[in-house]
């Protein structure tokens, strides 16, 4: 049926269109107070001589995009290197940071592999850290669900990776992939009762030990003071 | 089919091409009629630190902002953040606000912005996923039955191109005129209405067999 550009629809569509998406009432006063912690958040990452927060969850954020790319890269790297090796070409940095190459993918890809695993344990472990002692502080840290967001994100590449045959590590991504998740999803209405969980769940698993364990010492740090 | 047939079918058929036309719906939202001279005193109270011009300047917009992205994300969380997002970026963007348009459509158009962005990341990332929904989902459908009309516009609406969809929702269901929605998307009012009726065609093509139903 061919009908005017501009008819309107009809009664019963725009009714049914009205109902799309529908907004329930705007919580206006927890937004408020989100957007107010943020803010101050901000502001207290640019005063300088603060202590604060702020700003290592938004370096966390930059290291977890980071760390995201450095991941894409490494599977887009694992896709296009199914060849042999090109002559002369050899990852110096990677091959430094790997301490055994695991069963499966190259040196190459296994060295580029760990690179991102290191990397990314490294900003969870801190991530975590900083997560525990706002809440045992009572902070009610505005950032956190987004940063686990970013870092559930890279978390899933690296487990999805080819190049990631080591069983420990896999567990341990297991794992984290569980607690990043229910910081992403934190309910504003019940962020107390889910915090103690979530925070409770970490004790149990000692998942803040294993991944400090799981770090070669200072490899995340260096690198990302060299990226930023 | 006889005339008594066709007037009668023709009071529900919403594709019908001869039917009264109704009055464009809620027009409540549109965005509010301040004038610039409010929006500069609003601006310059925020920028010397009044708190209490900081939460006006909420209060004024928040509503509609909240409305617009959860209309464009269907979620609430994901409109939460979206309206966050949307005014730490515009309270620390005010000194880059000119005046051009309305403090309504600029932050109308930076919640727009944060909501399609957020959105498309979104995307990207459960790409992978809906693969291994897909054959689930595709059994589910076999057994559900024939959906209704909202569940049918629904799926429709989310089908339609992002530019349309965002016009279409803008326009026919929160009720923005097309000035408004080119001042927000930085487009001609004509290429609103060129991307609504579109819009709207797509729309009825694809529940034309609602129609003749």
């Amino acid at each position: 049926m061919i009908l005017d550009d501009d008819e309107p629809l009809g009664p019963e569509l725009r009714e049914a269109a009205r109902a799309y998406h529908e907004p329930g009432p705007v919580p206006r006063e927890d937004l408020w107070t989100r957007i107010q912690m943020r803010r101050e958040s901000e502001r207290r990452a640019v005063a300088p001589g603060r202590r604060s927060i702020g700003r290592p969850v938004r370096v966390l954020a930059w290291s977890a995009g980071i760390a995201a790319v450095l991941a894409i890269g490494v599977g887009i790297g694992r896709m296009s290197n199914r060849g042999p090796a090109v002559r002369g070409v050899t990852a110096p940095v990677a091959s430094a940071l790997a301490p055994a190459a695991p069963a499966g993918g190259s040196p190459r890809e296994d060295a580029a592999y760990r690179l991102a695993a290191a990397e990314h344990l490294g900003q969870a472990e801190a991530f975590l850290t900083l997560f525990r002692a706002s809440v045992r502080e009572g902070r009610q840290e505005a950032l956190a669900s987004a940063t686990a967001r970013q870092l559930l994100a890279t978390n899933r590449l690296l487990l999805d990776s080819p190049a990631g045959s080591d069983t420990r590590l896999r567990f341990l991504l297991q794992d984290l992939e569980l607690v990043l998740a229910q910081i992403a999803q934190l309910a504003p209405e019940r962020r107390g009762e889910d915090l103690k969980l979530i925070t409770d769940g970490m004790e149990q698993d000692g998942m803040l030990v294993r991944l400090r364990a799981a770090v070669p010492a200072g490899t995340g740090m260096t690198f990302r003071q060299g990226a930023l | 089919m006889n005339r008594r047939t066709v007037a009668s079918r023709r009071g529900r058929n919403p594709f019908d091409p001869f039917r009264v036309r109704e009055p464009t719906p809620d027009r409540t939202l549109r965005l509010p009629p301040r004038s610039p001279v409010d929006d500069r005193l609003l601006i310059a109270r925020v920028q010397a630190g009044d708190a209490s011009a900081e939460r006006a300047l909420y209060d004024a917009h928040v509503d509609r902002v909240y409305r617009l992205v959860y209309r464009i994300a269907g979620d609430p969380d994901q409109a939460q953040d979206y309206t966050q997002e949307t005014f730490i970026r515009a309270f620390s963007g005010l000194a880059d606000f000119r005046g051009e348009a309305a403090l309504a459509t600029w932050i109308c158009s930076i919640a727009v912005s944060v909501a399609l962005n957020g959105l498309r990341r979104g995307k990207r990332l459960r790409a992978r996923e809906v693969a291994l929904d897909e054959a689930a989902t595709a059994a589910a459908a076999v057994r559900v039955a024939e959906p209704d009309l909202r569940d049918r516009l629904a799926r429709a609406i989310d089908d339609l191109p992002e530019g349309y969809r965002v016009v279409f929702l803008m326009h026919d269901v929160e009720g923005y005129t097309h000035e408004e929605i080119g001042r927000t998307l930085g487009v001609q009012p004509g290429t609103s209405k060129a991307q609504l009726s579109r819009a709207r065609a797509k729309l009825r093509r694809t529940l034309a067999d609602f129609a003749r139903g």
